[in-house]
């Protein structure tokens, strides 16, 4: 399998004081790593203010993402783990510990890599890594191999 | 018969409602059910001609008011049995099985 998550796009047992500091600091690898400019990581914690929690759509799990556009500079996805999970109102699936936060540059070009997306949602056993692991490598391996 | 047509609706129909999709796709695939899943964002969903819509519960609260078709709401969108659970019989109620 093709790399997914660029090595340098992941950050695992992070602090965040909320759900909107967790955002910030993931949309901040999609920003260091050229992808994004800043304005694209206010629009990320506004989706979650005007159209809820709803970016939470697996137990602990948050994808994150705003709409494609002139912020975007190209196709991209980070990984933030939390070493305390933090609530993002979604009572079903909170608390969030993983964050994935995405950006695509027009509707359709991401598609592969958010279908290699929902099948690493499905792999119970990778997820569980990437949740407990504070190993870059490990995480790495487990992701993009 | 006709074939049936089911939107997946995330916020900007580009995340979320692509990965609910495919889990849809899988379990129609499963189920020998042909329908056509399209994604659309929560602004154009209630405008898009469809038979039925799967989306979360924030969003399903948000459109229910808004369409006259059935609004499915899910809270794990990998969850091919919560899908099935809350979903399949009311899809094959419209295609009358």
């Amino acid at each position: 399998m093709a790399i997914l998550i660029n090595k340098k796009n992941i950050k695992l047992q992070q602090e965040a004081s909320d759900w909107e500091d967790a955002v910030r600091q993931s949309g901040q690898l999609l920003l260091q790593n050229h992808s994004i400019d800043f304005v694209y990581i206010n629009e990320m914690i506004q989706a979650v203010k005007t159209l809820g929690p709803y970016m939470v759509i697996v137990p602990h799990v948050a994808l994150s993402h705003a709409r494609p556009g002139k912020h975007v500079k190209k196709n991209d996805i980070s990984l933030l783990t939390l070493k305390t999970p933090v609530t993002f109102g979604n009572k079903d699936n909170d608390p969030v510990s993983i964050i994935f936060s995405f950006c695509a540059t027009e509707n359709e070009g991401h598609l592969l890599f958010l279908q290699k997306m929902g099948n690493l949602l499905d792999d119970a056993h990778a997820m569980k890594v990437i949740q407990e692991s504070s190993n870059l490598d490990e995480v790495d391996k487990t992701i993009n191999c | 018969m006709k074939r049936l047509k089911i939107l997946t609706v995330c916020g900007f129909g580009v995340g979320s409602s692509l990965v609910l999709k495919m889990k849809l796709d899988e379990l129609l695939k499963e189920e020998k059910i042909d329908a056509h899943v399209e994604t659309a964002d929560v602004g154009s969903a209630s405008s898009t001609p469809c038979d039925i819509i799967f989306t979360s519960k924030e969003l399903s609260e948000k459109l229910t008011d808004s369409v006259s078709i059935p609004v499915v709401s899910i809270s794990n969108f990998i969850d091919k049995n919560e899908i099935k659970q809350a979903g399949l019989a009311k899809i094959k109620e419209l295609i009358g099985e």
